[in-house]
């Protein structure tokens, strides 16, 4: 990496911390200024440190230039008479909130923003992609990615979830533990959110997010170890999180290719952490509800168990992918089941799972949809069918480039 | 407290407690399993149950997971690190993934919905 790309890295494993750290700080009334701190700090950075050098600790430093922007900002809005002033007194507060943020503080301003950004007044689609882009660091393109919805509907989410946060009036701490627990479905999702962009990136350049990952994982064990996160979802997730860190080493090759799961050296999965999940699955199978992460930790189990792929029981993992599209339904699982039928009978078990339904559009058009079709197509030795597609997905293709190469692969064969 | 195992699988990983057989992992995972098939065998009842608590179908609607099935069992999907489409091939042709004979490998760009 060069020093741009250190730069840009650390960017946005900072950006999340620092909004959170002076949401905290400044309630989070004040997010618009706060996120104009913490991109003016950023962009400080650039400046300085790509011409001298990255500073010793480059999050301490960060944060006194945005703490110290978003200071001098309020002085001006004060003198205008523009602020409210109950919510700091800020000459006398100044110094000792300049003083360098310890670890244990961030992680809990971060599981406190959590709380806040996923209030239920909030549309749920807003409250998710306010936190996966404030919070965790994700952009608009990757938020649509995940989402399945447009960049523009992104944006409009986002300001419609800032929007409410400027006129919030209640303060945290005076919420009850029903309405916090109320909040807990949203938070889950929105960890289960940053766990997949890093599980499979849609970022040009890395495949894998080790990071993410970790950050995901992080937040959830902490929110599993707090009062109100301490439920069987939670412990589900972080299960759900253990199996697939454990063989997240074997997905890809020394060229930085993935490896598909029949390609993975299973001996090199990480046993403890396979153990961890395990337990953490135990803990999760109680009470009277389950929940999507609960299944699909199932499933991610049966795979970590299985000693090859060939006597992975693709019975069970079918199973579930039942089960969980009556109790989260999603297209996805469809696909995510013909492909498991596939394996358990043949693929034309699997093709008829996939017509079994009308996908909706958008996953018509997605290319997991093309990927899956084209390989259970092909795999039952309908080439002219299989052709078909091709031809859709060179239609569908974005540009010249890769057009031409569609059409050299797929149909000059 | 349940949060005792927990600690405990914690110091493993710096070398601890001995890690279980296989066998003992699957007793634990059958526990589990009998506990999910009672969602299983009974749905209305579940779904009934679900709505009163109102843990997860209330809010969830469609996102996209770390599916094992859809991104890592399919042949035809993969992504690959690359910063061009040459780039690309050169990576695709440098992996295991293209010495298996008779498969070809459709490469796309990414693009957003």
């Amino acid at each position: 990496m060069n020093q741009h790309e250190q730069v840009e890295h650390l960017f946005r494993h900072e950006y999340g911390k620092l909004v959170a750290l002076l949401s905290r700080r400044m309630s989070i009334q004040h997010i618009d200024a706060i996120e104009d701190a913490v991109q003016w700090s950023l962009t400080q950075a650039l400046e300085f440190w790509c011409r001298d050098s990255i500073p010793n600790n480059p999050s301490a430093w960060l944060y006194q230039v945005a703490y110290r922007h978003l200071l001098s900002e309020f002085r001006v809005k004060k003198r205008r008479g523009s602020l409210l002033t109950k919510h700091f007194i800020i000459d006398d507060e100044a110094q000792e909130h300049e003083e360098i943020p310890f670890s244990g503080e961030i992680s809990n301003s971060m599981l406190r923003v959590l709380f806040v950004a996923c209030n239920e007044a909030i549309p749920i689609e807003s409250q998710l992609v306010f936190t996966l882009k404030s919070l965790c660091g994700f952009s608009i393109r990757e938020i649509s990615f995940r989402l399945f919805i447009t960049e523009a509907n992104v944006y409009k989410r986002f300001g419609r979830a800032k929007q409410h946060l400027k006129n919030q009036t209640i303060e945290l701490d005076s919420l009850t533990d029903a309405e916090l627990n109320d909040r807990l479905p949203s938070i889950h999702r929105v960890l289960y959110l940053v766990f997949t962009e890093g599980y499979l990136s849609s970022h040009p350049d890395r495949a894998i997010r080790q990071d993410l990952c970790k950050e995901a994982i992080r937040l959830a064990t902490l929110l599993a170890e707090s009062k109100l996160g301490n439920v069987p979802d939670s412990y589900a997730l972080l299960a759900l999180m253990y199996f697939h860190l454990a063989r997240i080493q074997t997905r890809e090759d020394d060229f930085g290719a993935l490896l598909l799961l029949e390609q993975q050296d299973r001996h090199k999965w990480n046993k403890q952490q396979i153990t961890l999940g395990m337990t953490f699955l135990a803990q999760s199978g109680s009470g009277d509800t389950i929940s999507r992460y609960h299944v699909e930790a199932g499933i991610a189990a049966e795979h970590c168990l299985s000693p090859s792929f060939k006597q992975t029981r693709w019975d069970n993992i079918v199973a579930s992918y039942e089960l969980l599209e009556r109790i989260a339904p999603s297209p996805l699982h469809l696909l995510n089941r013909a492909i498991a039928t596939a394996e358990w009978k043949d693929p034309h078990a699997g093709l008829a799972v996939l017509n079994s339904s009308d996908m909706p559009n958008w996953l018509n058009r997605s290319y997991y949809w093309y990927a899956v079709q084209a390989d259970l197509v092909f795999r039952c030795g309908e080439t002219a069918r299989g052709r078909e597609y091709a031809k859709l997905a060179i239609d569908e293709a974005p540009t010249e480039q890769i057009k031409q190469l569609l059409f050299k692969r797929l149909l000059k064969r | 407290m349940k949060n005792k195992t927990y600690m405990c699988i914690l110091r493993s990983e710096t070398g601890g407690c001995e890690q279980p057989s296989p066998s003992e992992m699957e007793i634990v995972y059958a526990k589990y399993q009998a506990w999910q098939q009672k969602f299983a065998d009974n749905i209305v009842d579940m779904g009934n149950k679900l709505g009163s608590v109102g843990s997860v179908v209330r809010h969830d609607g469609v996102s996209d997971g770390p599916f094992i099935e859809l991104k890592e069992v399919i042949g035809g999907y993969m992504m690959i690190t690359a910063a061009t489409l040459d780039e690309a091939i050169a990576v695709i042709k440098a992996s295991p993934m293209v010495s298996n004979t008779g498969t070809s490998i459709e490469i796309r760009e990414i693009c957003t919905p």
